[in-house]
């Protein structure tokens, strides 16, 4: 679906160096970070995580148990580097009542939804207020349209996603796994909007 | 521990652990009780004169071996203490062996290709040791290799595939088919126990994440109904009320083989049936072989066969099944198949009945 080529890549770009996690200058701090992700499945919700780890690839790195949960470190600019937990959840709906035993407690949350499907976007609606009600307050939400390779086949526009986010004081942007635009700066922007 | 300086060490770990029964009120408490001692035992170690040139390593396994003591001594305690954990535990159990009767991986949305028999047995074989061990880290390092196994072989497929890599969509599916495989001991108990004792800042990031989904994976299958199968009412009650039947069927089986009447040469016979590993000797016997102490065992298969007879027919008039045309069906079938092919027949009649 959204992924190309065979993974684990162990030949994609290396930015070791921002694996900086037992940085112990005095004045770094390193925050650790609980990130959920929801959404529909097929929407490619593992795709970005793996987009994201696999970019920065440091094989050096322990090699993680799986897909479902990876973690990233990445460095900011002042010298603070924020360790990623990533937690997929599944997104089938039978599996719909059991998200909460997955937010509880997370600092972020990214709601995915593919670009060409209307009906992961409604379902992307539901995550949202979903969120609202029961998620910690003050939890960081994104809204994440994906696929965006596919925009020949665009179903949700980008100006509906933006309108909706704003109304829901959500951070927006729009991915492509496939080809990794955005991934980064999507988990930079999560990053420079934590407290 | 055992050199003299670590005496006020000991003493405080005995009083905890000698202290502990008598002012338990409930497992909640207990839990928050053990975390501040651990909590307070750890910043008494890394101030302790013992370790003043310890590495990080080495007090950290202090720590989990401290964890694991005073565990083990307070295991009675504090692993399914209620006698409301121990109705759940039945309850949870009893659900899943009527679901392994008819819950298949594609009611779960599993895809075909992690549809992996081999490794899904490896997985449950671990989940199945849970028991063995005392402390919660033992426990939770059996829900860590049950998770390790399904992942490898999603990792293996995908990249032998090219199939999109896998992450939570086809990974909880698979933990909730391997947890029903298994039907884990006491489930529930064990995953409070681990929630409540395990060290909670163990508790974090990936294993967190892993215990986590089989909470899910419990959840889930407490709640299974219908709608969470995507099966027809009708059809999913049909299903559960065969299970249950057919689950009495097995439960009243004797255990054994019939022992035969001590003393004495054994009965003269040509054969011996068998029937699922059960020994129904009196087949071929005649009636002049029979001595007067054989007929208590008689009796005893007797009500045995009267039991069962009774059961298959009420389970085959609930699903209109004609009972002659069954058995001319499995009239060239072995003995040992019987079983299995009555359970297929039921089976597709079942569906059958259902469109009807």
């Amino acid at each position: 679906m959204g992924c190309s080529s065979s993974f684990p890549d162990r030949n994609a770009g290396r930015l070791a160096s921002l694996n900086s996690e037992s940085s112990t200058a005095p004045e770094s701090k390193n925050l650790r970070v609980k990130l959920v992700l929801l959404g529909d499945s097929g929407v490619g919700k593992s795709c970005i995580v793996i987009r994201f780890v696999r970019g920065q690839f440091d094989p050096t790195s322990q090699v993680t148990v799986g897909a479902s949960f990876l973690s990233q470190t990445l460095a900011l600019q002042d010298s603070t580097t924020v360790k990623f937990e990533i937690w997929d959840t599944a997104g089938q709906e039978r599996y719909a009542s059991l998200a909460p035993l997955y937010y509880r407690g997370a600092a972020v949350a990214v709601v995915v939804y593919d670009i060409t499907s209307p009906d992961t976007f409604k379902k992307a609606q539901y995550w949202v207020k979903e969120l609202q009600k029961h998620a910690t307050p003050g939890i960081i939400m994104a809204l994440v349209g994906n696929k965006a390779d596919l925009h020949e086949n665009r179903a949700v526009s980008s100006e509906d996603a933006l309108e909706y986010a704003d109304n829901n004081g959500m951070f927006f942007i729009e991915t492509s796994a496939k080809t990794a635009d955005n991934i980064n700066n999507l988990f930079e922007e999560i990053a420079k909007r934590l407290p | 521990m055992r050199r003299p300086a670590a005496a006020d060490l000991v003493r405080s770990i005995k009083s905890f652990i000698i202290s502990f029964p008598f002012q338990t009120s409930n497992a909640e408490d207990d839990g928050k009780k053990v975390q501040e001692f651990l909590t307070m035992m750890e910043t008494t170690i890394k101030e302790h004169p013992l370790w003043a040139h310890a590495t990080y390593e080495e007090i950290d396994s202090a720590i989990e071996g401290l964890e694991k003591y005073i565990m083990t001594k307070l295991f009675t305690h504090t692993f399914a203490s209620s006698s409301e954990d121990a109705k759940l535990d039945l309850e949870i159990s009893e659900k899943i062996c009527l679901l392994q009767h008819f819950i298949k991986p594609d009611h779960l949305d599993v895809p075909k290709v992690f549809q992996n028999e081999a490794s899904w047995l490896f997985a449950a074989k671990e989940l199945q040791k849970i028991n063995f061990f005392k402390a919660p880290r033992d426990k939770l390092l059996c829900i860590m290799n049950c998770c390790r196994i399904i992942n490898n072989l999603l990792l293996d497929i995908s990249m032998t595939t090219n199939h999109t890599p896998a992450g939570a969509d086809d990974f909880l599916p698979i933990l909730i088919c391997v947890t029903i495989k298994a039907n884990p001991p006491q489930l529930h108990s064990n995953l409070k126990y681990v929630q409540l004792y395990r060290k909670h800042s163990k508790l974090v990031s990936e294993v967190e994440y892993y215990l986590t989904n089989l909470i899910s994976a419990k959840t889930f299958i407490t709640n299974i109904n219908a709608s969470s199968l995507s099966m027809d009412e009708s059809d999913f009650h049909r299903n559960m009320q065969l299970a249950r039947l057919a689950s009495e069927i097995t439960v009243n089986e004797p255990s054994g083989t019939v022992q035969l009447s001590e003393g004495g040469p054994p009965i003269v016979r040509n054969k011996d049936i068998y029937v699922d590993g059960n020994r129904y000797p009196f087949m071929e016997a005649e009636a002049r072989d029979l001595r007067l102490e054989d007929v208590q065992q008689l009796l005893g298969l007797y009500r045995q066969v009267v039991t069962k007879y009774r059961m298959l027919s009420e389970a085959l008039r609930q699903l209109s099944v004609d009972e002659n045309q069954l058995l001319h069906v499995l009239n060239n079938h072995q003995c040992q198949d019987v079983k299995e092919k009555i359970k297929q027949q039921l089976e597709q009649a079942g569906n059958s009945g259902g469109t009807k």
